[in-house]
Order: C-alpha cells, then structure tokens, then sequence
C-alpha cells in the first residue's frame, strides 16, 4: 500500500514538473546562439601545458581581451587528423572567423581544412600546411605559417651554459618532432661557439629524445643517471619531461634549463629558458588581421629579428654570462651572422643526429 | 659503486609504488573483485594528497607534511573505490566496465577541479620536495648497506615494505585474511559458514583502493615538481605486478622489483659501465618484463594461482 502511494506520488510529481518547465518555456526569449570569433583549437597537451598551447591561448586572450572579441577553445577528442578536422568543424560552427592552432600535428588538418572552410582564417604556429604524404606543400591566402626559429633559442641557451662554465651538457627532448629538434641542435652549436671563443679543449652532451610529453620515473631515472656521471646542466626540452628533469636535478644538486617559457618559477634548479615568443607572434598575426592585412599564403619565420626568441635574463641564474654578453651574441643573431643548421640541410633533407652537425670541441652522445 | 647505489635507489622510486599498488590488487581479487580502475585511483589519491601538499608546505614541509598526505591519500583511494564496491557487490554489475569508468573519470576529474579551486586556474598542481631524505642518520653511515637503502630515499620506501610484511600477515595469519580468500576462491561456501560476502568484498575493494591511493602519492613524489592528473599507467603496469606475481604477496614483492630494475636500467644503461659497451637496445630491456609476464601466464595458466570466484558477482540466490 505505502509503494503504492509513493508510487503515484513520484508520478504525479514528474507530470507537474513536466507542466511548469512546458509553461515555463513559452516565456522564455528566443535563445541566440552564441558566437566566438577567435577560436583556438588545443594540441596534443592542455591548454595549461605551461609550453606552446599556453603560451598561444595567452596570446589570443591578451589579444581579444584587449579588442573586446569574442574567444574559445576547442581540445580535439584526440591526436588525429579526423578528430582535429572534427573540432576545425566545431569552431566554424561556434561561428569562428580565424581559428589558431598551435602544434605542427595541424600541418595535415590545416591543408585540407583552408579548402574545405575558404571564408575562415587559420594561423598555424609551428608548421606549414601540407598533404599526408608530404608531396604537396601549399597554403592558400586564408592561412598562414608561423615558425620559430627555435635553433636560435636552443643556440642561446647553450651558448650561454657553456660561457657559464658549464662543460657538461645534456639534452632531454619530448617526441622529436621539428620544434624539438631544432632547439637540440641549436643548443649543441651554441655550445660549439661559446667554447670556440673560450678555447675549451672538449664538450661532453649527452642527447637524447623520450618519445612523450610527460613526467615519468623513466625520465627522471634517465636524468638521475646522467647527473650522477657528471653532466652538469640538462636541457629539458619537452612539457612535462622538464618537471622529471628538474625532480632529479633537485636530488643532484645540478642545473636545469627549461624550455618554451620561462620556467624559472617551476624548480629553483632553472637556470635559465630557451623561449619563444608564441605569445606575441599570435597578437601580432591576429592584429594583422584586425587591420585587414592578414598575412595569407606566407610562411613567417619568426627569429632573433623580430624577437621570436629570447633568454629571460632577469630571472636567469648565471654566475658570469651577463646581460652584454647575452646583447651580443643576440645582436649576431639578429644580425644574421650567425647562421645555424635546421633539422634539414639546404636540399631540405632531414639531419637525422645531433651527431652530424659537424661539432669539433662538442662530443655529442645519442643515448637511444 | 655510485652508479650501483644509483640504480638500486632509482630501483625503488619505480618500484615500490607498484608494489604497494600491486599488493592492493592482491586483496581485492583475492576477495573476489577485479579492479582494474587501480590507475583512476592512483590518480584520485595522488590528486588530493598532492593538493594538501600545495596549500600546506608555506606552512609546514617534511616529513610530517608527507606523513599527513599520505593519511590523505589512503584516505581517498579507500572512498573512490567505494564506488567500484557498490557497482561490482551490490548491483552486480560488470566489473571491468565499472573499473573502466572510473578510469576514464578520474584524470577528468583531477584536471576539472584543479582548474576549479586553483587561483592561476590551471591543472598542473605544483609541490615543493620536500621529503627527500638525503642520509638517514646513522644508518645511512653504514658502508654499502647505507648506500644501498638508506641515501636518497623517502620514508614511503620503508613504508611500502611495511606494507608488504603487514600484508602477509593479515592474508595469512589471521582470520580476517582467511574469510577474505575463502570469498574468492568459493563465496558460497564462505557465506554458508556465515560469512558475509558483501562486506569482505568491500573490505578488499576499499584496501585496495587506500593502497592505490597511496601508490599515487608514492608515484609522483620522488618523479616530477607537479602533479598533472597522471601516473603514465602504472596503475595497470601494477596489474601485471600482481598477475606475474601469481597474486602472492612475497612473489608481487620479486615482480615489483624485476619490474622496477628492468625500467632503470632501460632508461640509465646509457651509464651503467657494463652495458653501456654492449650493443643491446634499450628497447630490449623495456620488453623484458612483459616477455616475462607472458612467458609466466603461459606456463602457469594450468596451474594458475589466480582466486576463482574473481570478476564474478556473488548472488546469494544462485547456487
């Protein structure tokens, strides 16, 4: 009997609800549909990485909070081109005029995404569109590439480890993809040059690539090893793996230098970051737009010329690199005296070792 | 000898959370429940530990701050399994689905209320390391024996053979230990001497849920400066901890350890004098483990030592 009752009580309750919310919809205003015009859509990684994917959004934010314009992110479901063209979609429908993806994983959706939507503008940061197979390079007059010249970041970096007094380098990339590779290779020619001009007899470097973005005890074993044979400062070169990098430094009593944005608050082991300016090429590039001369259809390059790459001095823990040394070689750089092999050579193909960069006082050892 | 103290101790960071966590799935399956959500709730305890840990070290550091995160983590890990107990015992319901779920739930959820409570909004929870103990005193003077245990470790490290010795003991030394079997091996039996299922089903998901949770903690400490809603799968690595230990606690404790020492020298052979010369891929040394645990469930899938009632709900009704 008391089911009973209960029964028709929960009954009557779902009626009368259903009743109100009915009457309650009719009054309601049309919904409008709400838009973004800026649209960011996340790499492999968060949009908190405190790497590329921060470093972007931060960009489009200051950007559209500084012009009042509507601005969203979109995380692809996960690492393919099917679900990165999927959340493209997502963003186009969510009313979005440029769209900024930031990852060289893009290159493949980008290509077919600037056909597929001719009226949105796409900012590609770290990479130039291009069709699976790599056979046909093209972007059309609503995208634009963005690179960095993160050789000349790496270069800085070990430039500046080595004119520390530092002999000892390692360097502990993520996935080697581009981005990554350049910043090892730099950072082995800065320090071939810094110890050309000190007359250093050999630097040891120790290089290697974990294969992921993250934090594991097989990174952190990795480094622990490196820094109990006696490497003196490592380059961890890769999101997460960094933090492993800095855990073991900690317990080794060593040197870290970070990568992509100054990292010196992570671990008081940093000595110093090899950054890039994602930041201010996205309000550049965006703000170009804006204005109505958006750069379509070309590859920017962004270097030491127009500050897309940089040491934060301020907060850098040399003992006698200083802030004339650091102008200098920078002025080189900007210069463009100083001119670095890529991860590709001049015929566009790919260097496949650090060991093949032609370094005299550098030794590099790939560790597999 | 440095480099040998060096793998030994890099040993332990690798395996000692996967002994604790694997011993965890020892009680569940021993008492008749498979867990293999033991990652989301590695996650779970190392989220909320770590948090503590966050907003606690401008006031505190050391070991007492740890000991506390590790109440907090057990503490956690024990709760969230709450919920895989109440799907698998309760409802009856498939228990790899519901592990699955709350796999899937918890780096989702450590990620959405990091971003939440944290001021600068982001997912990554920062802590200071504070906890490591450099030498331990006297002990630590020891020749060899210091520098094998006793240099560079964490309080987790003894505590997680604490763990071990308490486990062996109340699996199989007290009644508690034998009823929880007796439920995984043939729960009717069990309940028609007056057990009651239910609750030693619950008591082993909720142990190894405080185990997992712990192993969490233990996981991240001594790896990273952050937490960033992920254990790298050692929750299941663990799982195959406890398979080629044969679900025995003294055998997880050799498994944990072959595990653990084939990781290190995966990643550190570059420097080990020995086999650095040697042309052996590194890849080689990852694989064997896992070789391993084949060869051992193929050779022991006769004579397999896992409980028999595990994954199966118990339905008193049925006979």
């Amino acid at each position: 009997m008391m089911k009973r009752i209960l029964a028709l009580l929960l009954a009557l309750v779902l009626v009368l609800g259903l009743v109100a919310c009915g009457g309650g919809a009719e009054e309601e205003e049309p919904v409008v549909e709400e838009t973004y015009e800026i649209a960011m859509i996340t790499d492999i990684g968060s949009i908190d990485d405190k790497s590329f994917n921060q470093g972007t959004w931060e960009g489009v934010v200051a950007y559209a909070e500084a012009n009042d314009i509507t601005h969203k992110y979109y995380k692809p479901t996960e690492q393919s081109t099917d679900a990165y063209l999927a959340a493209i979609q997502l963003a186009v429908e969510g009313g979005a005029e440029v769209i900024v993806t930031p990852g060289f994983l893009f290159e493949e959706p980008i290509y077919l995404a600037q056909d597929l939507y001719e009226d949105v503008m796409f900012v590609l940061i770290d990479g130039n569109p291009h069709n699976a197979d790599y056979t046909e390079f093209r972007t059309n007059d609503n995208t634009v590439g963005i690179v960095f010249a993160e050789e000349q970041s790496g270069y800085l970096a070990g430039y500046a480890a080595v004119k520390d007094g530092y002999t000892k380098l390692g360097f502990m990339g993520g996935m080697a993809v581009p981005a990554v590779v350049r910043f090892g290779y730099g950072f082995v020619q800065g320090a071939e040059a810094a110890a050309a001009e000190l007359s250093i007899a050999s630097i040891d470097v120790k290089y290697h690539y974990t294969g992921n973005f993250d934090a594991t005890p097989e990174a952190q074993t990795l480094a622990a090893s490196w820094y109990a044979e006696g490497t003196e400062v490592i380059f961890g070169c890769g999101g997460s793996v960094g933090n492993s990098v800095m855990s073991a430094a900690e317990a080794a009593g060593t040197k870290v230098i970070g990568v992509d944005v100054d990292q010196s608050a992570e671990s008081d082991t940093v000595i110093t970051s090899a950054m890039k300016g994602l930041a201010a090429a996205v309000q550049t590039v965006l703000g170009d737009y804006y204005d109505g001369n958006f750069p379509g259809g070309e590859a920017l390059v962004y270097a030491a010329d127009m500050d897309g790459v940089q040491l934060p001095m301020e907060t850098s823990k040399f003992a006698t690199f200083s802030q004339a040394d650091y102008d200098a070689v920078y002025g080189k750089l900007a210069a463009g005296e100083i001119v670095l092999l890529k991860d590709t050579d001049e015929s566009g193909a790919a260097i496949d070792s650090a060991t093949k960069l032609g370094t005299k006082i550098v030794k590099v050892t790939v560790v597999e | 000898m440095d480099i040998l103290f060096l793998v030994f101790q890099q040993t332990m960071f690798f395996s000692i959370p996967l002994l604790i966590v694997a011993l965890g799935g020892v009680f569940t399956e021993r008492s008749g429940v498979t867990n293999i959500a033991l990652d989301g709730m590695m996650i779970m305890g190392a989220f909320t530990s770590i948090f503590f840990i966050n907003q606690m070290q401008a006031n505190m550091s050391g070991q007492s701050l740890l000991l506390i995160a590790i109440l907090i983590a057990t503490g956690t890990g024990a709760i969230f399994s709450l919920l895989h107990a109440y799907a698998a015992v309760n409802l009856k319901a498939d228990q790899i689905i519901s592990g699955t779920a709350l796999n899937m739930f918890a780096p989702a959820f450590a990620i959405f209320v990091a971003r939440m409570i944290q001021e600068n909004g982001v997912q990554q929870i920062n802590f200071a390391n504070t906890f490591r103990i450099q030498s331990v005193p006297v002990l630590g003077d020891i020749p060899v024996i210091g520098g094998l245990f006793f240099k560079n470790a964490y309080i987790t490290t003894y505590l997680g053979f604490v763990i071990l010795i308490l486990a062996v003991i109340v699996l199989y030394k007290t009644r508690f230990g034998l009823r929880l079997r007796a439920c995984g091996e043939h729960p009717h039996a069990a309940d028609s001497v007056g057990i009651n299922v239910y609750r030693m089903r619950y008591a082993g998901v909720m142990i190894s849920g405080a185990l997992a949770g712990l192993g969490g903690l233990v996981f991240v400490i001594p790896t990273s400066t952050n937490f960033n809603a992920t254990v790298s799968g050692y929750g299941f690595l663990a799982l195959a901890v406890m398979i080629f230990g044969q679900w025995r606690p003294l055998r997880v404790l050799f498994a944990a350890f072959f595990f653990g020492l084939m990781k290190t020298i995966a990643s550190a052979y570059s420097v080990i004098p020995f086999l650095s010369t040697s042309d052996i891929p590194s890849d080689i040394y990852k694989m064997v483990p896992f070789i391993a645990t084949l060869i051992v469930l193929a050779f022991s899938s006769k004579s397999s030592q896992a409980p028999k009632a595990v994954g199966i709900p118990y339905d008193k009704g049925s006979r």
